[in-house]
């Protein structure tokens, strides 16, 4: 790239948010901040049962009924399922309920502490059936609470044979089993919506989401309607990580059959009891792994068996395991792998999309089980992935062949230099040796993230992102990705900006409306950038080719020379819009039945240190310091790239050590923010954020994916780091003083 | 979650706030900085038809006096002014920092100290929401009939769970009790009893009108607090220790008052009698040490669990009395 080029370049330099003026001054529009005239105030009646039969729904006295809008499963004018990838969840249970917090009733007045009234008012009298709480009850098909088995999905990845190889002599076999706990994602607003419906105009709804055109297929089937009579508005949202992923498809459809029957306009908004307690969470998970190593050290072969807890409902749970699978054996190299994965279902509310969707989980347990083999073969733990780090050339266990630059070494070494790893390393371990009560400890966690749908995904998807010049010159981003706090509008902007070569201000992103922008697929599985951002250049540059097509604008040109090109094209052929729909890269190919090929475009790779400290009378664990260095292509934009990254360290160090889900018989006993303890600014530790730039060729002006990766690596770093502060390997997360004390406690005396 | 209708009333004199308290009657409650009364309405865990706001009553919001007479610091004075006072943090530093470990900035912008001495006892199935506690049929200290942390007991078990509490016990901080009938003024640690329901030694309609701080007479205290963040989190257990130290270094009285384990501070007669009568050694910390390990017994009711909360016991009290060596 020529320094000219470099100096002019809008990709890279830290403008100002597109919305961060409106968020800081209070003039953005929250949905909460949104009033309808006659609008009235929903409620859900939800189960307090984990599983059994409704015998009976009581309508108790001191409310006045006829002044409410009652709504039950009869009520719904389509389909009483939510369009996810299976229709199996109702949107209000009828016969059985299946989770606590399952809704049955909705209820809607124009007074919201009336309506309040009125749903403590309902009593719903429910049978119990058996219930299942644990991935192993659910295995063991103690009771069969969904389909024939208990499984919502499994998938069988095999590479070579592994089979033969346990029977070799020359190998060492090591094995292991992690679990990880339920998280919850604790966006700072909670999930709601507002909905108009009836039959002439259809339906509306304006809402915190991730994924408008979500709630617009859900929307279709649960009224029966035609698409063009469905809209769905994203309104500001605060904050999503996957929790505004299918969610706001249940809370969406409960508020427009409030408004079908009631004929108002309905505002549900959840407070923070409710949303945590009846909304998604990240899948528990348990792995077991089995590693055969060569003497030299050499992965010899993978068999990982990997299971997620789904929750009562399939929701996501195929691809939240899909991607758990394909991540389950790591950034290395292995000739034998085989993985067997499994999502099943027990009686809790639906797990779902969290930021990392199923990879934190598999990677936690590959990384400890890393760890693990490496002390096993008496070899550093850097030592041993150093000789397995996957190169370029190399397949994956979907035997993806990796062509883009990879150098997983580098950043090993990168992550030493920045946080001074060996120098730590061996002064820890002598410190450790003193009568000191607080030890510490310095680990790592080597790690990749792929960025888009997951196999064929992107292909079925078919995302289109439009771009539209006004006659004043400005260019106009039409797409359904969704600002979440994470810097989408910016980033669309700069891309556009800089394939136009325009001031980033002459570029505007559309609000997120199904009426006025094209499909360009959900804004999650880190696509928004690397899939969706590509759409945004080539639809931009669609506009210059068009004028410069019709001989308007020169291959050079000034942006007044741009305005006036846009100006004489408007005025003769109406508005001047350029599309673009996504296509698989060159080489990508991917079999869904063998769950083998290309799972991902690109990946982006990392390589994250944590320092912590234990205190062995308190047994408390603390994060000190943590560097993240990672791959992600050209980042685009360098503060909420950073952003980026240091939020997932912090959500990652909540997982790792803070956030319990306490259950109780199925229901979350913790759901305030008071007693589910995710870390404060005093308990995150200063993390420093470094990134190597390898321009992705099929990416945005050379961008990957970016931000789900920082989710990945926090847990295992940290319990490494733990292990040689304590000389114990723990193997589940969260890590909490009980556990500590239970296992150090015991050891001392 | 909404708060229920209530008439709120906004005396401006004491006298007005104790009359109007006495109409209330049994459904009347005082609240100050409402951050603990008014989450509890929304959860309907109290649901006070009438509340009485004290906060802008001028006769609650001082602080006077200075460590040599004793100081007078008013119920409504806010937990951040408290810890701000010049007076409080260069002669009472215990009660400063005491303060300091309550809640939030935030709160404690808000949050008084009459309202920390009488912040609601807390359990894990009692702070929930009305749903929340309805799916378990509620329990006895609101709406039901069973203890969930000990089911047969007739006894609430709700937790003790203010910062000062333990503190004012400790240091034999005396409290002023106003209502129609006249005033009395009682130790702060006869305010208490032992009971999740009723936790307080307080007619209903009396007000808390200020606590008092003993003079400083060669006494010194501490409190130590386990939680489990840096910032923001009720107490799992509390130790507070005051000593009266000889000019040689002998202890000549010890006050160890636990908090967070019970629904009332709790105090440790057998750790007080362990530290008094000699220097503080490591042999007498030892023992007051082992000694509140064996008096706490908390319960599987907050946060965490009960065996690493009581494990707990034995290092607080070291750390606070090495605090005080």
């Amino acid at each position: 790239m020529s320094e000219a080029r470099q100096q002019s370049s809008i990709v890279g330099r830290p403008v100002p948010r597109k919305e961060g003026r409106a968020k800081v001054t209070g003039a953005a529009r929250y949905v909460d901040d949104l009033t309808l005239p006659g609008m009235i105030y929903g409620a859900t009646v939800r189960s307090t049962v984990a599983r059994g039969r409704i015998k009976n729904i009581t309508f108790g006295e001191g409310v006045p009924w006829d002044e409410l809008t009652v709504v039950t499963a009869r009520d719904i004018p389509g389909a009483n399922a939510v369009a996810l990838i299976l229709l199996d969840q109702p949107y209000l249970a009828s016969e059985f309920v299946n989770h606590p917090e399952e809704p049955i009733v909705l209820l809607a007045h124009p007074d919201k502490h009336l309506v309040e009234r009125a749903r403590r008012a309902v009593l719903v009298e429910i049978e119990p059936l058996p219930p299942v709480f644990t991935i192993e009850e659910s295995a063991a098909k103690k009771e069969i609470v969904w389909g024939e088995d208990n499984t919502f999905k499994s998938y069988l990845v095999e590479k070579g044979n592994v089979d033969e190889v346990w029977s070799r002599d020359d190998v060492l076999i090591v094995e292991g089993e992690y679990r990880t706990g339920a998280q919850e994602q604790l966006y700072i607003e909670t999930n709601g919506v507002v909905a108009v419906a009836n039959a002439d105009e259809g339906v509306t709804v304006w809402g915190s989401m991730q994924c408008p055109y979500y709630v617009h297929k859900a929307l279709i089937k649960l009224f029966d309607l035609p698409e063009e009579k469905i809209r769905v508005i994203q309104t500001e949202t605060g904050g999503g990580f996957g929790g505004k992923e299918e969610y706001p498809s249940m809370i969406a459809g409960h508020a427009a059959l409030l408004a079908w029957k009631s004929g108002q306009p309905v505002k549900i908004i959840y407070d923070r009891a409710e949303d945590m307690a009846a909304t998604t969470k990240r899948h528990p998970s348990l792995t077991r792994h089995r590693t055969a190593v060569t003497r030299d050290g050499k992965l010899a072969a993978q068999e990982i068996e990997f299971t997620v807890d789904g929750g009562a409902y399939a929701t996501l749970s195929a691809v939240v395991l899909s991607r758990g699978t394909i991540h389950a054996a790591g950034p290395y190299y292995c000739p034998n792998v085989r993985i067997n994965a499994r999502a099943v279902a027990t009686n809790a509310p639906p797990h779902g999309a969290f930021r990392g969707f199923g990879a934190p989980q598999s990677i936690f347990a590959l990384e400890r089980q890393m760890d693990k083999v490496a002390r096993a073969l008496d070899l550093s733990a850097e030592e041993f992935r150093r000789r397995n780090f996957i190169r370029e050339g190399e397949t994956t266990a979907t035997e993806q062949i990796i062509r883009e630059k990879v150098d997983m070494a580098g950043l090993l070494a990168r992550a030493f230099e920045l946080s001074g790893y060996e120098e730590k390393r061996g002064r820890f371990a002598r410190e450790n040796a003193g009568r000191g009560k607080v030890k510490r400890g310095i680990g790592f966690a080597t790690f990749m993230h792929g960025a888009g749908f997951t196999g064929s995904g992107e292909v079925f998807l078919q995302s289109i992102v439009g771009c539209e010049a006004s006659s004043d010159g400005r260019v106009h981003i039409l797409a359904a990705s969704t600002e979440i706090g994470q810097g989408t509008n910016t980033i669309f902007a700069q891309i556009a900006a800089e394939a136009l070569k325009l001031d980033y201000d002459m570029v505007e992103v559309s609000r997120p409306d199904t009426a006025s922008v094209p499909n360009s697929g959900p804004t999650v599985a880190s696509r928004t950038c690397m899939i969706v951002g590509k759409l945004v250049e080539s639809a931009a540059l669609g506009l210059r080719q068009t004028l410069q097509g019709a001989g308007l604008l020169a291959e050079v040109y000034t942006a007044d020379e741009w305005r006036e090109a846009c100006r004489r094209h408007t005025e003769r052929h109406g508005a001047l819009k350029s599309f673009s729909q996504y296509k698989a890269p060159p080489d990508v190919v991917w079999d869904d039945g063998k769950y083998r090929g290309d799972a991902y475009g690109a990946f982006a790779w990392a390589v994250y240190v944590a320092e912590v400290s234990v205190d062995l009378v308190t047994y408390d664990a603390r994060v000190e310091d943590f560097v993240a260095v990672q791959e992600v292509g050209r980042v685009i934009h360098p503060v909420l790239a950073a952003g980026q990254i240091e939020g997932g360290v912090a959500q990652g160090v909540g997982y790792a050590l803070y956030e319990r889900v306490a259950w109780r018989e199925g229901r979350m006993a913790n759901s305030q923010m008071t007693n589910y303890i995710m870390p404060t600014a005093l308990d995150v530790p200063p993390i420093r954020v470094h990134f190597e730039e390898t321009p992705y060729p099929y990416g945005p002006a050379g961008a990957k994916g970016i931000g789900e990766l920082p989710m990945d690596g926090p847990a295992p770093a940290i319990l490494s780091a733990v292990e040689q502060a304590t000389g114990v390997a723990f193997t589940h997360i969260p890590l909490m003083p009980e556990d500590l004390m239970k296992e150090l406690g015991d050891a001392r005396d | 979650m909404r708060l229920p209708k209530f008439a709120y009333l906004a005396p401006r004199t004491v006298a007005d706030a104790v009359k109007m308290m006495g109409d209330a009657g049994w459904e009347g409650q005082f609240v100050a900085g409402g951050t603990d009364l008014y989450p509890n309405m929304k959860r309907r865990q109290q649901t006070p038809k009438t509340v009485i706001s004290v906060a802008r009553l001028a006769e609650l919001n001082e602080i006077s006096g200075d460590g040599k007479s004793g100081v007078r610091v008013g119920a409504g004075v806010s937990l951040t002014d408290l810890i701000e006072h010049p007076v409080i943090v260069r002669d009472y530093p215990s009660v400063a920092a005491a303060a300091r470990t309550i809640s939030t900035p935030v709160l404690r912008n808000m949050g008084t100290v009459g309202g920390n001495l009488l912040l609601d006892t807390r359990c894990n199935y009692y702070d929930q929401n009305y749903e929340w506690r309805r799916g378990i049929n509620f329990c006895l200290k609101k709406d039901g009939d069973v203890c969930w942390v000990a089911p047969g007991s007739q006894k609430c078990w709700a937790v003790q769970s203010a910062d000062l509490v333990p503190l004012m016990v400790a240091i034999g901080a005396r409290v002023r009790l106003v209502s129609t009938l006249g005033e009395r003024v009682i130790d702060a640690a006869a305010l208490y009893r032992d009971d999740g329901i009723n936790y307080l030694h307080k007619r209903h309609d009396e007000l808390l009108a200020d606590v008092q701080l003993p003079a400083l007479n060669g006494w010194r205290a501490t409190y130590k607090k386990l939680r489990r963040r840096g910032a923001f989190d009720f107490p799992v257990l509390g130790v507070a220790v005051r000593l009266d130290v000889e000019r040689g270094g002998a202890v000549r009285a010890a006050k160890v008052i636990l908090g967070g384990i019970a629904p009332a501070p709790v105090e440790v007669p057998d750790a007080e009698a362990a530290l008094v009568g000699g220097s503080l050694d490591d042999e007498r910390m030892r023992r007051a040490a082992e000694a509140c390990y064996v008096k706490a017994r908390p319960l599987d009711n907050t946060d965490f669990v009960m065996n690493w909360r009581k494990q707990m016991t034995k290092p607080y009290v070291l750390r606070a009395l090495e605090e005080l060596r």
